[in-house]
């Protein structure tokens, strides 16, 4: 699902962020990708992104050359692609509702669809009480839900999250990741940005650990799963995408519609 | 799926961003407003006035007078040299006599008791009738220049000639033309800065947010097209507050002109074709100038 051979990213200050990074995430898997600050976590997400592009080699992303794709077709490309921010980059003048709408809105949905799909994951996600609040009104993890219900409404094929719980107490930090394997078992590929060793620890999946730019290691899952528990304080429901219309409908097979690739 | 924002969304998103800074807002529809009535005014005042010229000119005409010492021979070669220019309509000689009478009815009865018959003036003259349509100032000017060819005639005493208060107004008009020209596009300029200041304001108050929408896939067209819309919207209020004011000038300028000037002219402030161009010009104005400020300050 996403492919980078030997990336290199270097700012104009000529700072090299990344060099010569070559990793795989295959579709369906949950990785974390790790590092100390200034590692380069947030460069590569930002790269997978379009927010910038590589100085040298390529990214794929559900087969797609990213390096290639015009600007005009990046849109396209991020529709594809949920994204989840640690200081989690809300509006602040629109409601709950209208904040996880944006990502239906600029589809062309109507608004009868948009209300559908939007009423159906804050029910999900136990958020239809606070619809019509502002992101200023919310808990840090009520205002992280809507986030991820925003990067999740149009059911991307990849869910990239930097630090979701960098900015929470434990017990809703694991809360959210609880929801985020919920995400991952339903056919999305999902990338957290974390440098928190003791969450990498506690589930035990598949780990890139980035160092000053380069990856050095690529720690498979340990097979010891820990069990997804239900934390006294689990805001989330038993299954929170129950409702919601199809799991990842598309896969890698989202990307296929992204054309216009520049010669 | 390639399909635009909306037309619900625009409008909420729109309207939210007219709500944001509702007086910016109104100063820019004002400063439209003002634009297009001054420039709408400009426009009907000098249409107004070269259909009263062209009106002028279909009524002009020209008194030669002869001298005393003119014999008959004398007036005839006048006449004929008068009708061989183009365009004169008819001639019509009085003598000293019908001269008078004529002055005489043109005076008020009280100031004609007791005055001597040869105190009212009286003169030889040739009344001269010009089928000119007069639609330019060239006009003018030639018959000017004929007419003064005319003074030189000996025998001819004076030539008064109606269409000299013409060159005036002519002269009025240019002038006005140039002022109102460019005083419109300095008030539309000013018009399209403070608009392309709103949106310009607009667009940082929300940088965030372009932000967000940008990273959650919106197109730069999306994104864009509220603030457009906005920008228009602001030209469409001004033009509305326009019409309303040409509407009250035009009632206020047609009592001025009939009371005062006793001219009853059919003339309008807001002719069918103003109130297109206002409904054209007002929302094209703000969406240009929002347009330049989206794609100087809006990078998606």
């Amino acid at each position: 699902m996403i492919q980078l051979y030997h990336v290199h990213k270097r700012y104009p200050n000529g700072c090299d962020a990344l060099s010569d990074v070559t990793m795989r995430v295959r579709e369906g898997e949950f990785v974390f990708l790790t590092g100390p600050s200034g590692a380069g976590k947030s460069t590569l997400l930002h790269l997978l992104l379009v927010m910038e592009r590589v100085t040298d080699g390529q990214i794929l992303i559900g087969g797609r050359n990213i390096h290639v794709l015009r600007d005009a077709s990046v849109p396209y490309l991020r529709r594809n692609i949920g994204v989840v921010f640690q200081d989690f980059r809300l509006i602040g003048r629109r409601t709950v509702f209208d904040n996880v709408a944006i990502a239906l809105e600029i589809m062309g949905l109507t608004r009868k669809e948009v209300e559908r799909r939007v009423g159906q994951l804050l029910d999900g996600l136990r958020l239809t009480h606070r619809a019509g609040a502002y992101p200023g009104d919310l808990s840090g993890g009520e205002q992280q839900r809507v986030a991820i219900a925003r990067a999740l409404v149009n059911e991307p094929a990849i869910l990239l999250c930097d630090e979701p719980t960098g900015n929470l107490d434990p017990d809703l930090g694991h809360d959210i990741m609880n929801l985020l394997l919920d995400v991952n078992r339903r056919g999305t590929t999902v990338v957290v940005a974390t440098h928190d060793a003791g969450l990498i620890e506690r589930y035990g999946l598949r780990t890139l650990v980035l160092a000053r730019g380069t990856l050095v290691e690529d720690r498979p899952r340990s097979g010891r799963l820990a069990p997804i528990e239900r934390g006294p304080a689990a805001a989330v429901g038993p299954d929170p995408l129950a409702t919601s219309t199809a799991a990842t409908s598309a896969g890698a097979a989202a990307f296929a519609d992204i054309a216009e690739e520049a010669p | 799926m390639k399909r635009g924002p909306r037309i619900g969304y625009v409008l909420r998103q729109s309207a939210q961003l007219v709500r944001g800074s509702p007086w910016l807002t109104a100063v820019s529809a004002v400063t439209i407003a003002l634009a297009l009535t001054l420039v709408g005014l400009f426009a009907m005042v000098l249409f107004n006035a070269n259909h009263v010229l062209h009106d002028l000119g279909q009524s002009l005409s020209l008194s030669v007078y002869v001298k005393d010492t003119a014999t008959q021979q004398d007036i005839a070669t006048i006449e004929t040299r008068l009708k061989q220019r183009h365009g004169v309509k008819a001639l019509k000689t009085l003598t000293r006599e019908q001269d008078r009478e004529r002055n005489r009815k043109l005076l008020d009865k009280d100031l004609l008791e007791g005055l001597d018959e040869s105190a009212i003036p009286g003169q030889p003259v040739i009344e001269v009738e010009i089928d000119a349509d007069l639609a330019s100032r060239g006009d003018v000017e030639e018959l000017v220049t004929w007419t003064r060819a005319i003074q030189g005639v000996t025998s001819v005493e004076d030539v008064e000639f109606g269409a000299e208060k013409l060159r005036l107004l002519f002269a009025i008009v240019e002038i006005a033309r140039t002022i109102g020209f460019v005083l419109s596009v300095v008030l539309l300029a000013s018009a399209m800065f403070f608009v392309f200041s709103t949106i310009r304001l607009g667009v940082f108050s929300r940088r965030d947010e372009i932000e967000i929408l940008s990273l959650v896939g919106a197109t730069p067209g999306f994104v864009r097209v509220p603030f457009l819309v906005e920008g228009a919207l602001q030209g469409l209020a001004g033009a509305l507050v326009a019409m309303v004011l040409l509407g009250l000038l035009h009632l206020e300028l047609r009592s001025l002109v009939r009371d005062v000037y006793m001219l009853n002219a059919t003339w309008s402030l807001l002719p069918p074709s103003m109130v297109l161009w206002l409904l054209i010009g007002g929302p094209a104005v703000g969406l240009a100038a929002s347009a330049m400020s989206v794609g100087r300050y809006l990078k998606v």
